[in-house]
């Protein structure tokens, strides 16, 4: 998987994320776009489920189940649930293991 | 009157139907007296534990009353063999009846008598004992003993009815022994299936015209999917009554629907303080009222806390922490108070889903998720999260193939009908979801 297709995938599923959280601003999301943390688009909750729909969409994409939320990602200096361009680094990172 | 002299009394009536065929109230004592020889015939000195391997048959059922009336400890074992020496370890059982249909044969187990204070409670007040076993949260069983005396006097008083009950609850189980006690007290017939399958079960149904069906919400949910209560005539039923897990209120609806002429009737018990009868106060609504003047009950920290008559004595492998010193047992079941002393069960206390702080029990998510279309089964459970301590997913048994559609449905149903933190972010589908939704044996 690469950056591009990671970084669509995050956009895609945000956007359809805001849809049925009535969040409009959601879908205009791009890579800058801080997803946790102060200011942040989505709640814990949120961003729970958005890290469900992107393990489902790796698994998919790959036929690999992989579990992006785990204790190691949680610590890393850098939080790759901060921002969408972060998060979609990560994926690629993950999904490529 | 004894229930065994009631039994006399119905004599040629239809006692236990199945594939033994049928047998009466009169060949019923007939067996049992054959029983009660036998046990004089061992010239016991005093009491012995005696275990009783079979089903809902003629035989077992009369050597567990010719036990209580000899005042003797029974030990009722029925499901997987492999499980029973170590419950007959347990309580050192001495003698070992193994009965199908008609026939049984007892056989000696070499073990000294078991001094434990409980059997030597019993038997100093003269009353039989009567042990089962409960899953146990470890996966070790509980032995539970029991006054057996004091337990089948409390039938003493049911009028007698001649309406076919359905026997679906385990011989070895508190309400299927319920179920067959209040069967006898009343002279009528006990269907009892070769197996449990909803095919088996609606075949008898409507081929001894059952009228009472004494069942599982997991199994009332198997009947309608399996498509089972409609490919059999079960106009018959006049009674169902439900208990041991809660009943999802979506399950209760199309219930209604497919029987519309059943009364549904709500029972509740524990396996430690016995089977109860309750009234539904608005029909249809999962919230029940305790109808016994036998039990007692009280909410402590949204726990339901019991005590009752036909409780059990105690543990005999196990602390009896869960009973306070004046008699409540504190039954695990965390509950929900309604208007004018009604309750409904939410679930167990442990299962408790802790969402960043924001609490949910499986039941309510389950009870959406049941109600969607596609959706043969489910279960609702917790898995650790860093983010949000812990998430709610759901395992879904799915009826089509289309598990993606599904997958979005369910996610839109549970969107607009649950609170944020109580939707599953993850849904999984599964062949099969094991067990009841509550995992405590009722």
């Amino acid at each position: 998987m690469t950056r591009e297709q990671a970084l669509a995938l995050v956009l895609r599923r945000l956007a359809a994320l805001g849809r049925e959280l009535g969040k409009p601003a959601l879908e205009q999301a791009d890579a800058s776009t801080r997803l946790f943390g102060e200011a942040a688009a989505l709640d814990s909750i949120g961003l729970v489920t958005l890290i469900a729909d992107l393990e489902e969409d790796i698994r998919v994409a790959t036929g690999k189940t992989v579990t992006l939320a785990d204790e190691k990602a949680m610590s890393r200096l850098t939080s790759p649930f901060r921002r969408v361009d972060l998060l979609a680094e990560y994926v690629v990172e993950v999904a490529n293991r | 009157m004894s229930l065994l002299t009631r039994i006399s009394s119905y004599s040629a009536k239809p006692a236990l139907a199945g594939g033994w065929g049928v047998v009466t109230y009169g060949e019923l004592a007939a067996l049992a007296d054959e029983a009660a020889r036998a046990l004089a015939g061992l010239r016991l000195p005093g009491p012995a534990a005696v275990a009783v391997v079979g089903g809902h048959g003629p035989a077992a059922t009369a050597w567990l009353l010719a036990l209580e009336a000899a005042g003797h400890f029974a030990v009722p074992l029925a499901g997987n063999p492999a499980e029973h020496p170590a419950r007959l370890a347990q309580v050192n059982a001495q003698w070992i009846v193994t009965a199908q249909g008609y026939d049984w044969s007892l056989l000696p187990r070499i073990d000294e008598a078991s001094e434990h204070p409980l059997f030597a409670a019993l038997r100093d007040r003269k009353a039989a004992g009567l042990v089962l076993f409960s899953s146990g949260t470890s996966g070790h069983p509980k032995a539970m003993v029991q006054d057996f005396s004091a337990l089948l006097a409390t039938y003493a008083e049911r009028r007698p009815n001649g309406l076919p009950v359905l026997a679906l609850l385990g011989f070895d189980h508190i309400g299927g022994l319920n179920t067959l006690f209040g069967c006898l007290a009343a002279g009528a017939p006990l269907v009892v299936p070769d197996a449990n399958s909803p095919a088996v079960v609606a075949e008898a149904i409507a081929r001894h015209r059952v009228a009472v069906l004494p069942a599982s919400p997991t199994f009332l949910n198997l009947l309608l999917v399996s498509g089972e209560a409609t490919a059999h005539d079960l106009s018959s039923l006049r009674v169902i009554t439900y208990g041991t897990e809660p009943m999802p209120e979506s399950l209760l609806l199309r219930l209604k629907t497919a029987f519309p002429r059943v009364r549904f009737i709500q029972t509740f018990g524990t396996s430690e303080t016995g089977i109860t009868r309750t009234e539904s106060p608005v029909a249809g609504s999962t919230f029940l009222r305790f109808e016994d003047p036998q039990l007692e009950w009280k909410v402590i920290e949204d726990e339901l806390w019991l005590r009752s008559r036909t409780q059990i004595a105690g543990y005999l492998n196990a602390s009896n922490e869960r009973f306070t010193v004046d008699g409540w047992f504190r039954t695990g079941d965390k509950v929900e108070q309604g208007p004018n002393g009604t309750l409904r069960v939410l679930g167990r206390m442990g299962e408790m889903i802790n969402v960043g702080g924001e609490k949910l029990m499986p039941a309510e998510v389950e009870s959406v998720v049941l109600g969607i279309p596609g959706v043969a089964d489910c279960r609702v459970r917790g898995e650790p999260h860093p983010l949000t301590g812990q998430t709610v997913v759901v395992d879904v048994v799915a009826l089509g193939a289309d598990q993606e559609a599904l997958r979005a449905a369910i996610r839109t149903a549970c969107r607009e009908r649950l609170a944020r933190h109580k939707i599953p972010t993850r849904v999984t589908f599964v062949p099969s979801v094991s067990g009841e939704r509550m995992k405590k044996m009722r």
